[in-house]
């Protein structure tokens, strides 16, 4: 589970770029493709934190 | 004139906090003491520490360099800090435990343990200090840059003036880390911090109003003019910097992130694997600070006039946007001290690091075996002097393109890897597969780097054919596993 977490953290960030390099749909604003990694830097750390607390969980230390 | 002389002062009083932190004598008493504080940093300490280790020159001046010239592919870099954290969560604590128990300093230090083979060890201490000192070289700039943009009409002379401060103000530095060792660059670094933050925050909330009149206006603009900067490849020459170029230069640099010697020797003076742990779950807060960072590079694009002849304006774009858009002396000089900080508290790890890898892995575990504990601490601490004198004559006599310089390092220091982080989850990993493929992954950088130019990133290529040769050859050195298995301490714990 630990492991399939950070594929989706790799794979959101820099697995997908050719299909996110856009200027358009603009998000709030922005150009896509800033957008995508904005969103990313935002869910990546939530989701490493999902691994931090998994691993508590599991007392594995 | 201002300017200048508030640098000055918040650069010397920083120093003196680098001698300060060392007044204990403790802090030189050993080289477990001298560089890594002793193993006694908190979460809140590293949190700084590593910090620093990536808020550097290379980010104000090298990305905002990328920015300015190229557009969009200097983001490159906002999805490479934000995956950096969660690879490292999976190898650093693990490492940390074994370094801790062992009284490992260095990521040489472990490979020597975990593979009982000296060669290996060796030649990661080597790719360690080899791809260090451009990374140095890229630190020296902040302090020239600085001097330049700052001095302009105020001396004759800049670049003689450049050279001058960045000779005194290295040299400052290697007298602290010789005398406090890791505790120099540990408080340095809050110092440092507070003031990227405050700094960035302002530079955040006041460019967009001063250039645009606000934030919305600022992306328009962008969007209206200058559409091409804003998806890949960007202006880059011959658009080099495409999709695949961007995401593997991502993956590799977060790769390589905890491989860099002072990186890894930092992450090595936290107190326990819990701080660790916790700090990759907390150091992302500082991407933000990366994302507009970077960002201003393209700010600076759009409202700098051009210099189409000047080659290293890019470099500086940051220092000339911070001097076109405050008019106030001061603000002027607290933003140039923070770049001129954000390089010397890294220079000052890295130093450090290079110093501890020559003198431990190198000179005490190769050349000069029969080197006491306290000696190997001497000329560990001497040899700062050494490397920022390599690193000053380098910088001096090879000024080139900032950036290009860290990603070749990083290219290269990424190929150290398998030894490290497949070694903690393979146990029938041979010494013998991981150093030929060390030595065919950084062949096959530069190789690509020089020839064959394969699209993308060097280092990804590189640790393509890295990875090939250790799985293919890993069976042919399972004898000398079975040996590993029987013989080592490291690997008979519960830790892996």
């Amino acid at each position: 589970m630990r492991w399939l977490i950070l594929l989706i953290i790799v794979i959101g960030n820099v697995g997908v770029t050719p299909l996110v390099n856009k200027l358009f749909p603009l998000v709030l604003g922005i150009p896509f493709l800033l957008f995508w990694l904005l969103l990313w830097m935002v869910l990546s750390p939530l989701l490493t934190w999902l691994i931090y607390s998994l691993d508590n969980r599991a007392g594995r230390i | 004139m201002t300017a200048l002389a508030v640098t000055g002062f918040v650069v010397l009083l920083v120093v003196v906090l680098g001698f300060w932190s060392g007044r204990d004598k403790q802090s030189r008493s050993s080289i477990e003491e001298w560089s890594v504080g002793g193993r006694r940093f908190g979460a809140f300490i590293v949190w700084f520490l590593v910090g620093a280790d990536i808020y550097t020159a290379y980010t104000f001046l090298g990305l905002t360099g990328y920015g300015y010239n190229f557009g969009v592919p200097a983001f490159f870099a906002v999805p490479y800090v934000v995956i950096a954290y969660p690879i490292a969560y999976f190898f650093l604590p693990r490492v940390w435990k074994y370094a801790a128990k062992y009284k490992l300093t260095t990521l040489s230090d472990f490979v020597r343990e975990r593979f009982q083979s000296r060669l290996l060890s060796v030649l990661v201490a080597l790719s360690g200090i080899l791809f260090l000192v451009p990374y140095i070289d890229l630190q020296l700039s902040g302090i020239t840059g600085v001097v330049q943009v700052a001095g302009q009409g105020v001396f004759k002379n800049t670049a003689a003036v450049g050279t001058t401060a960045l000779v005194v103000s290295f040299l400052l530095v290697a007298l602290y880390t010789f005398f406090s060792g890791m505790r120099a660059p540990a408080w340095t670094a809050v110092i440092k911090d507070l003031l990227v933050w405050i700094v960035m925050f302002g530079l955040v909330l006041t460019i967009p109003y001063i250039w645009f009149g606000g934030w919305g206006n600022m992306i328009h603009t962008a969007i209206i003019k200058y559409p091409k900067l804003l998806t890949l490849p960007g202006k880059s020459p011959h658009g080099s910097m495409n999709s695949l170029w961007f995401s593997t230069a991502a993956l590799i640099s977060a790769l390589a992130l905890f491989m860099w010697p002072h990186s890894s020797t930092g992450a090595l003076s936290s107190r326990s694997a819990e701080a660790l742990r916790k700090n990759m779950v907390f150091l992302p807060f500082y991407n933000l600070l990366l994302f507009f960072i970077t960002w201003l590079g393209v700010v600076a694009f759009m409202v700098l006039p051009a210099h189409p002849h000047d080659k290293t304006f890019g470099n500086f774009a940051l220092l000339h946007l911070i001097h076109a858009s405050y008019p106030n002396g001061v603000i002027q000089g607290l933003m140039y001290a923070t770049v001129a900080l954000a390089s010397l508290v890294p220079a000052s790890i890295m130093v450090l690091a290079a110093s501890n890898l020559f003198a431990t892995n190198i000179l005490k575990d190769w050349l000069m075996p029969s080197l006491s504990d306290s000696s190997v601490t001497l000329i560990a601490r001497g040899f700062v002097f050494v490397i920022t004198l390599i690193a000053l004559i380098f910088g001096i006599l090879f000024p080139t393109s900032l950036i290009g310089l860290q990603l070749e390092g990083a290219s290269g220091i990424v190929q150290i890897l398998p030894a490290v982080f497949l070694s903690l989850y393979w146990r029938r990993l041979s010494s013998t597969a991981v150093t030929i493929g060390l030595v065919g992954g950084i062949a096959m950088v530069f190789l690509n780097h020089f020839t064959l130019h394969l699209p993308g990133y060097d280092g990804f290529w590189g640790l393509l054919v890295n990875l090939v040769l250790v799985i293919l050859l890993n069976f042919a050195f399972q004898g000398q596993v079975e040996k590993n298995l029987e013989t080592n301490k490291l690997l008979k714990d519960e830790l892996v």
